[in-house]
């Protein structure tokens, strides 16, 4: 894996685009489709994930918009995408084991694969790389965010 | 034992809002003044403190029933401000203060207080309802009671240690339940397809929803996204506003 920023203890990839105040993260695949998932930092303000609901493949959905439910003890909430486009893939292992978020956010713990629609304008809004660990840095210090740990 | 699970006071002096707008609380105040069922719930207080007695959160909280129905018919919008932040989610809506012998509902007038915040979208109410997401989600959008799997240890720490024991065997001991309460999930607690419709239909009339955009967006998103399908199935053209 290449180059890996820490913040407050949370994993920020540096190869990785991010949409920092909604929490996830988007690669680009070489076949021009986006792999969206949640941030190793929203995992951890979830707590141990208990449903995964991901919407379907073939869906349409814009920026910003669920694409899937997250439900942990205390909390639930959409994952919302960070960019515009059609839902080619999902990750069906997280119905039977939604705790992939928790153990692995940006491998196994995958949500769902688009086609994006706007990428080339959409991709502006998103941080990457050292830009990214910055960005979440002060959104951890301003909203006080607690520190990751990781079970290994 | 202590039982002191909340020592922080109430502070009542004003010192804590002093930079929030006299106006603002005054607007909020006669919010909750003008709503149909105020005149319902308080007539008038004579201090008797029969509601204070009779109020298991009295004895665990800085709290008062009677404080509340006081501010409210003195018209002390600093005083009912504080409260409206800091005092009414202390309340467990019992209604064992509806014993006032003047026939005052403080429980009833803090109903109207929690809408007053939660429409206002006062950030204690946000912090205040922020744990109860995920039971209003599965209430909302299946249309009947918590799932069973949210007896978890971390979401009710004030359980106490049992709370684990009891979670970690959790399908076992719904099974050992009598057969009467009809122990699975699917058969006991599932909603007719006319009666799941016409509760989003009365979420959605009623303005519950819009209640909800105002203290939780990503809650709002998904329970639109759950109702304006289902809604969108049966037939119905509903969009609930962007």
């Amino acid at each position: 894996m290449s180059d890996v920023g820490i913040v407050r203890g949370c994993k920020i990839p540096k190869d990785l685009y991010y949409s920092v105040d909604d929490h996830t993260w988007v690669r680009l695949n070489d076949d021009g489709t986006v792999t969206v998932g949640m941030t190793d930092v929203a995992q951890n303000l979830a707590g141990p994930v208990l449903h995964a609901k991901v919407k379907k493949v073939g869906l349409t959905r814009a920026k910003g918009k669920p694409i899937g439910t997250v439900e942990s003890a205390k909390w639930v909430g959409p994952i919302k995408t960070p960019v515009s486009g059609e839902i080619v893939a999902v990750n069906e292992k997280l119905a039977d084991d939604p705790q992939l978020l928790n153990r692995d956010p940006y491998g196994e713990g995958w949500v769902v694969k688009m086609k994006p629609t706007n990428w080339d304008e959409e991709v502006q809004e998103l941080q990457t790389g050292e830009e990214a660990v910055q960005k979440y840095q002060e959104k951890v210090e301003r909203e006080d965010i607690k520190a990751c740990e990781h079970v290994e | 034992m202590n039982f002191d699970i909340n020592s922080t006071p109430l502070d009542l002096t004003g010192e804590k809002y002093k930079d929030v707008p006299y106006e603002e609380k005054v607007r909020l105040m006669n919010e909750v003044k003008e709503d149909v069922r105020f005149h319902d719930v308080l007539y008038g207080c004579y201090e008797c403190g029969v509601c204070v007695a009779a109020c298991p959160s009295a004895r665990f909280y800085d709290f008062s029933p009677r404080v509340i129905a006081q501010a409210m018919a003195r018209e002390d919008a600093e005083l009912v401000y504080t409260l409206m932040n800091d005092s009414i989610w202390d309340c467990s809506q019992c209604f064992s203060c509806d014993r006032c012998p003047r026939g005052n509902s403080p429980g009833g007038l803090i109903t109207l207080m929690r809408e007053v915040a939660v429409k206002n979208g006062l950030e204690t109410a946000k912090e205040a309802l922020e744990g109860y997401g995920r039971i209003i989600y599965k209430i909302m959008s299946t249309g009947t009671q918590v799932s069973p799997d949210m007896l978890q240890p971390n979401a009710f720490p004030d359980w106490g240690h049992h709370v684990n024991e009891i979670a970690d065997n959790l399908d076992l001991w719904r099974r050992a339940l009598p057969p009467e309460t009809l122990h699975t999930v699917e058969t006991g607690w599932s909603v007719s397809e006319k009666t799941i419709i016409e509760l989003y239909l009365i979420w959605h009339m009623t303005g519950v929803m819009d209640m909800i955009k105002e203290i939780d967006e990503g809650l709002f998103m998904i329970l639109q996204d759950v109702m304006e399908e289902r809604l969108e199935d049966a037939g119905y053209d509903v969009t609930f506003d962007e």
